[in-house]
């Protein structure tokens, strides 16, 4: 029932963004250029869709009391050694989760007093519910914690069968998916309210493009697309939505295709400009690339596991038809997986429920591929390191997009599926997350130091920021990362907004360098910039951000980033020769302190460096700062409470069973902190990362701020390292030599092997058809009609030779007459016989 | 409907059509083009009919039989299954669509009607004959019309395309021709030696031929299909072929005759000489697997707007090629090894088919309606379309969409189920084949780029950019309409196709099974008769 209610919610907010995409676009191109109904019809279906997500997560949490809410007050309690802590809930747990928990907990970590009379009643009800395939039933996620963890999953349609392999889809629905339902939908809603003042100025059927020119010099005028943005933003928001509600790897990756080609369409918005255009297909392309792996993972994934659903297959008694990914690793009680020690392979779990499944065993190396592959899928989406650089050039979309889809959610669609895909990681594919997170979270940072471009530095502090998500995950800090995920989310839209309000303000400037004492101009973008810069910092006030009222003093950054360090930390600890994972990410935490309020400072603080841009400059409306205001507020204080808060609690909901205990670690392998170890720690790397953003933000206004230290003798000074980080690493230059050229080299190898080679036989065959034929001719005629004709000749000059002898006298033939008679009888006399 | 009926109305209706065209006055075009269209139309509605009125769990629909040359075997003999099925559709709606677009044709209008009605004729024979002869007939039937089609209303190079696509042709029917004799004569001269079921059948049972000779009569055949396909390294008549050929017979040649070649693989080579097919997957494989990066590569390269499209032919084609052959067997005992996955490629192939039908004619007919308009292809003379034409270059962008293999889209299913099922054939040429997924998006982005986006039109003649009209934006939009349909509900085809490839796939097994016997048996002998 519940299951249902939440399918159905999720539905309708995963589908109204469709709906209304198709009649934005068709209405908007047959419509009035000047009518804003395509905006308001798209606000509409992402906030119904809020409204949807906020109740279904509402339903979800008081299915099961809440549960996952009072977790935090056992967190002391619950030691590592024992993966079976049952522990009293306060609130009785709900009949749903009971009967579902029936199908697979372990019956010793529930409490006694539960009443098994719940059991048939689901089971009627998951039988009214099952229509053929579409069987949505509720079960368990692990008997770890029974009263909290329940996992919604079920099939929408069959794509195809063959034999026993069956592709479909479906939906799975945990705390995560509802977590992430809820932030982006509420996200879009505060962004698409922006966008109608932000794109306001395409309401007309003549609009001028500043930045994309005609040969003659001109300005391209063009009619208004207003209409177009909107509707695309409702598409993107429809493939993002599903890209989260998909109960298969297989789903998942259609969804990532789908956000990646909106992205495409949102960054080529501006479709006259080349370098839209350009940046638009270098997004896809790279995208590609890292496709082309999660295409290699699936491959494994499919010939192995020979499922792709995350979840069990249930049929209506409960019995489990088709084991899910999810719970076909084995793993052993302390977490690590099974390998058997002679061959290097893994026991796919529950082989015998999965009837298409040829094999039994998947050799280990293939499991690192298989994850490795997924991850690859991830790079490109999360811009990590060494995909990282479409994500800047894709700053040529409209603000609002670089808000949404490349910054707050599209991207962090890669770090969604690593946390999702989780439990079939290995620790190798682990470690790998956690080097590509930390390069990635260094590099970029490091980047962002000397961009002058405002939305460039925002772009480049997201790929850091990403880097740090991975970088959790990677240490197993499983919620660390999903926690900074949902967190970034929020402060770096809201930034993305401010730097858009800054660039309509001043009328489509965005050199910072041309910008400064803004703050006088636009009090409330600078404002509520400062609470984003704050919160990503990761600034607090030391000694004030204990629970309760010293909460008002940490800003969300702090909360979540303070996880990851700590997590980072603990895994250093533990694995020493790793100590990169730690100490790349401290100094990358004072990077971003410099950085972000260097850009604060430069753009607001100070006198003005352009007169013409500061008088020109001016706040934006109301559409546009209302959003600004509630964005921030969230900014700040949505992981009120860090760590025992409910926003990370709600995330860590459904975590994989074994992450909170940590892995110890079996012969040459690596330990996984766990809870405990990195609660050790958190303490100490809290202060470290403190300490580095305080420098960090000491240092920005000592440089930027005070106006005492002059900033060009310094880029001088440096201007080696300076003109490497402006050249971004000259990723640009390398990927171009390595891939670009040799690809279009091949390309034209190919196109002239046909010309030359395979055309060349053709025509060398055909020529010596001709030749043959010619030949074949030549001893027709010389030959064969030479014979023929000699023969001829001969006939007729021998003809022709005797025709004097005619001539028609009869003296003349009497004479030849007599002479003939003259001569046989000489004959006849001379051979006569005597 | 009785089905000897339809099916013989379905490639005969054609035939009355284009007889009928003489009646008509000659300077009426406008008439004969409605007639023609009125014609194909039809033909397409008893297709669906057929398609509503066919039972995927009955197996193959088979029509009463006729006699025809009964002194030789050879009969009237038509049928209809899972596999043939959503071809025959594809092809009256390719042709009616094709037929659509024909409007921009005013050279001896009667004439090329009549062509295109008869080639109809003749694509519809190739897919519901189940007499090999007939089918040989109907095969060679409908080179005639194409031949003239493209070297009478071709473009500049229009004779030199015409006879390269011909003798291409023929050389592959040629071989055809000595397989055929070569299963005529391995059957016994019986009453059912062209017989396509009877043949398959004793082939499943191991008793049509000796393991080495499936591999020459597979070797013959399959050369004649996959110059038709096309595969790498045959193909090079492909470009030249659509280059030149008018836009709704490059709209018939990649959505209807590119598929008799992966038709006739599945439908001739892999029943009638399993052992054969077997032995040669690796290679087949092989070859699919460079047709799709070749393809792709040389695509890259072009600047010919259709012969980039015609090299994305190759590409995708080369998909249907990898999907069909991923059968593996195991080497000791002739068992087939993850059948399911093999069942997987077959029907992804055979939806790659489908959906290339849909995809590459619509690409097609896209690069047509810009030509028609300015009267070059040239990639860098274009740009800056989509604010003229902008209805235009919006279904433009989605069927492109659709080649490059976009999820929702019909081009994704078929390339991405093929790709995933390879993996258990061979991790290596599975890895290759998903990197064609980069130079894809690679090189339609890129067109596109140069063609719709950008500021202005760079090319001649930008007086006649006219936005796209009612008749143009129909055509465009049924097929994106359709290749949405089989992109986000796929099942819709694959419930059909599903039952009538299991049978063939594990009939096809089976007769593996009893030519291995043989040929370890004789290996075994041969060994003995070394030993002593």
């Amino acid at each position: 029932m519940v299951g249902e209610t939440l399918r159905n919610l999720l539905l309708i907010a995963w589908l109204l963004p469709l709906c209304g995409f198709a009649v934005e676009i068709f209405g908007g191109f047959w419509g009035s250029r000047r009518s804003r109904v395509a905006a308001w019809l798209a606000v509409g279906c992402i906030a119904t869709g809020f409204v949807c997500s906020a109740s279904a997560l509402t339903i979800w949490g008081n299915a099961n009391g809440w549960s996952v809410l009072h977790h935090a007050e056992h967190h002391a309690d619950e030691t590592a050694a024992d993966g079976h802590v049952a522990h009293d809930s306060v609130t009785p747990p709900a009949p749903e989760t009971l009967a579902a928990a029936d199908a697979h907990a372990d019956a010793a970590a529930k409490p006694a007093a539960e009443p098994d009379a719940q059991k048939p009643q689901d089971s009627s009800a998951a039988a009214t519910t099952a229509h053929n395939d579409s069987a949505d039933h509720d079960h368990q996620h692990t008997a770890a914690s029974p009263a909290a963890r329940t996992v919604y999953s079920g099939t929408f349609y069959r794509l195809a069968t063959f034999g026993s392999l069956e592709l479909s889809l479906d939906y799975y629905i945990d705390s995560l998916t509802l977590v992430m339902f809820t932030m982006v939908t509420f996200i879009a809603t505060c962004i698409h309210l922006f966008a109608i003042g932000y794109m306001s100025e395409e309401l007309t059927e003549e609009y001028v493009d500043h930045h994309a020119h005609l040969r003659n010099g001109h300005h391209v005028h063009r009619p208004g697309r207003f209409y177009r943005f909107f509707a695309f933003l409702s598409l993107f928001c429809f493939s993002m939505l599903g890209l989260v509600l998909a109960g298969n790897i297989f789903q998942v990756f259609i969804f990532w295709e789908l956000v990646g080609i909106c992205s495409f369409l949102l960054i080529g918005f501006y479709t006259e400009r080349k370098s839209a255009s350009t940046a638009a297909n270098k997004a896809f392309i790279m995208n590609r690339v890292g496709d082309f792996g999660f295409l290699i993972g699936l491959m494994v994934v499919w010939t192995y596991f020979g499922t792709f659903k995350f979840a069990d297959t249930v049929d209506v008694d409960g019995h489990v038809v088709q084991a899910g990914l999810f719970h076909m690793l084995p793993r052993a009680a302390d977490g690590n997986v099974i390998i058997n020690p002679e061959n290097g392979e893994v026991q796919i779990g529950a082989a015998a429920a999965n009837p298409g499944n040829t094999h039994k065993t998947i050799p280990y190396y293939l499991l690192v591929v298989a994850g490795l592959g997924v991850f690859a899928g991830c790079i490109g989406k999360s811009a990590q390191f060494p995909l990282q650089t479409w994500l800047p050039d894709a700053m040529e979309g409209p603000t609002p997009v670089s808000a949404l889809v490349h910054s707050a959610t599209m991207v962090a669609a890669g770090v969604y599926l690593t946390g999702r895909f989780y439990p079939m990681f290995v620790q190798e594919v682990l470690l790998t997350i956690a080097y590509i997170g930390c390069i990635t979270a260094f590099v970029a940072a490091t980047i962002a130091i000397v961009a002058t471009d405002i939305k460039k530095v925002l772009a480049y502090s997201t790929i850091s920021q990403l880097g740090y998500m991975m970088l959790g995950l990677g240490v197993f800090g499983w919620g660390a990362g999903l926690f900074h995920l949902v967190t970034h989310a929020f402060f770096k839209s809201l930034m993305f907004l401010c730097s858009g309000s800054v660039i309509y303000g001043c009328h489509h400037e965005q050199e910072m360098p041309k910008m400064g004492g803004l703050w006088r101009k636009m009090p409330i973008t600078a404002f509520t910039m400062l609470v984003g810069v704050m919160a990503i910092a990761g600034l607090a006030v030391p000694g004030l951000v204990g629970p309760g009222f010293g909460q008002l003093f940490a800003f969300s950054g702090f909360h979540s980033k303070d996880a990851v360090v700590a997590t980072a930390l603990a895994y250093v600890q533990a694995n020493p020769a790793h100590f990169l994972l730690f100490i790349l990410p401290l100094i990358t935490a004072g990077i971003t302190a410099f950085y972000m309020f260097r850009l604060w400072f430069y753009t607001f603080a100070g006198t003005p460096r352009d007169h013409h841009v500061y008088d020109h400059c001016h706040e934006s409306p109301l559409i546009m700062t209302g959003p600004l205001l509630v964005l921030s507020v969230l900014a700040a204080y949505c992981a009120w409470g860090g760590e025992q808060g409910s926003l990370y609690l709600l995330i860590t909901g459904d975590q994989p069973a074994y992450v909170s205990h940590g892995i110890p670690a079996v012969a040459g392998a690596l330990t996984m902190p766990g809870h405990d170890a990195v609660h050790a720690v958190h303490h100490q790397a809290g202060t470290y990362a403190l300490i580095a953003a305080f420098s960090g933000t000491f240092l920005a206004w000592l440089l930027y701020g005070s106006g005492k230290v002059d900033v060009a003798e310094i880029k001088r000074q440096l201007g080696g390292v300076h003109g490497f980080l402006a050249n971004k690493w000259h990723f640009d230059e390398l990927y171009d030599a390595l891939f670009m050229r040799p690809t279009h080299v091949v390309g034209r190898f190919c196109a002239s092997i046909d010309r030359l080679i395979f055309d060349a036989i053709l025509h060398g065959s055909a020529a010596a058809t001709v030749l043959v034929a010619k030949w074949d001719r030549a001893f027709d005629e010389k030959v064969v009609d030479g014979l023929v004709n000699l023969l001829g000749n001969a006939t007729w000059s021998a003809g022709n030779s005797l025709k004097v002898l005619q001539t028609g006298r009869l003296r003349q033939y009497v004479m030849f007459i007599v002479a003939g008679v003259v001569a046989l009888f000489g004959v006849l006399l001379a051979t006569f016989p005597r | 409907m009785n089905p000897l009926f339809l099916l013989s109305i379905l490639i005969f209706l054609p035939l009355v059509g284009a007889a009928l065209l003489l009646i008509f006055d000659e300077r009426n075009a406008d008439a004969m083009r409605f007639w023609s269209l009125g014609v194909t139309l039809l033909t397409f509605i008893f297709s669906v009919v057929l398609w509503c009125q066919y039972n995927p769990a009955e197996g193959m629909l088979v029509a009463d039989v006729c006699e025809w040359i009964p002194s030789w075997n050879i009969y009237y003999r038509l049928g209809v299954d899972g596999i043939s099925l959503p071809l025959v559709v594809l092809t009256g709606l390719v042709s009616t669509l094709a037929m659509a677009a024909s409007w921009s044709i005013t050279k001896h209008v009667r004439g090329y009607l009549i062509l295109f009605l008869m080639l109809e004729s003749g694509m519809m024979g190739v897919f519901l004959s189940l007499d090999f002869f007939l089918f040989y007939v109907f095969w060679e039937v409908m080179l005639l019309p194409m031949y003239f089609l493209i070297g009478v209303w071709g473009g500049p190079r229009k004779e030199y395309a015409a006879i390269k696509f011909f003798l291409y042709t023929l050389a592959g029917s040629v071989l055809m021709l000595i397989a055929m004799l070569m299963f005529y004569f391995a059957s016994g001269s019986q009453a059912d030696s062209f017989n396509l079921l009877a043949l398959a059948q004793k082939a499943s049972q191991g008793g049509l031929m000796s393991p080495g000779t499936q591999i020459t009569a597979f070797l013959l055949l399959f050369i004649g299909f996959a110059i038709k396909l096309p595969a790498f390294p045959v193909h090079t008549w492909l470009p030249d072929a659509h280059v030149e050929a008018p836009t709704p017979i490059s709209m018939i040649l990649a959505g209807v005759l590119l598929k008799m070649g992966g038709y006739g693989i599945i439908r001739i080579a892999f029943p009638l000489c399993p052992y054969g097919a077997q032995y040669c997957a690796w290679g087949l494989v092989a070859i699919g697997v460079v047709s799709i990066i070749y393809g792709a590569f040389a695509a890259l390269a072009q600047t010919d707007f259709k012969r980039l499209v015609a090299y994305s032919s190759v590409s995708h084609m080369g998909y249907v090629l990898l999907g069909l052959a991923i059968w593996k067997i195991n080497e000791t005992t002739g068992e087939t090894m993850n059948s399911d996955y093999w069942q997987m490629g077959l029907n992804g192939a055979m939806f790659q088919m489908i959906a290339h039908g849909i995809s590459s004619t619509g690409m097609f007919f896209m690069v047509g309606v810009v030509y028609d308009r300015v009267h070059h292809r040239d990639l860098n003379k274009f740009g800056g379309l989509m604010g003229l034409m902008p209805l235009y270059s919006g279904l433009a962008a989605g069927l492109f969409f659709a080649g490059l293999g976009l999820p929702g889209l019909c081009g994704f299913i078929g390339e991405v189920f093929v790709v995933i099922s390879t993996w258990s054939f061979s991790p290596m040429l599975a890895v290759l084949s998903a990197a064609g997924v980069i130079l894809t998006a690679g090189y339609i982005l890129w067109a596109m780029q140069r063609v719709y986006l950008g500021a202005e039109y760079r090319g001649p003649h930008p007086e006649a950019l006219t936005p796209s009209n009612g008749r143009e934006n129909a055509v465009a939009a049924i097929l994106l309409g359709i290749a949405i349909v089989l992109g986000v509900y796929p099942a819709v085809l694959f419930d059909v196709m599903e039952p009538s490839i299991k049978a063939m796939a594990t009939a096809a097994a089976e007769g593996y099974r009893h030519s291995h016997a043989e040929a370890q048996a004789a290996a075994g002998q041969a060994q003995a008769a070394l030993n002593r």
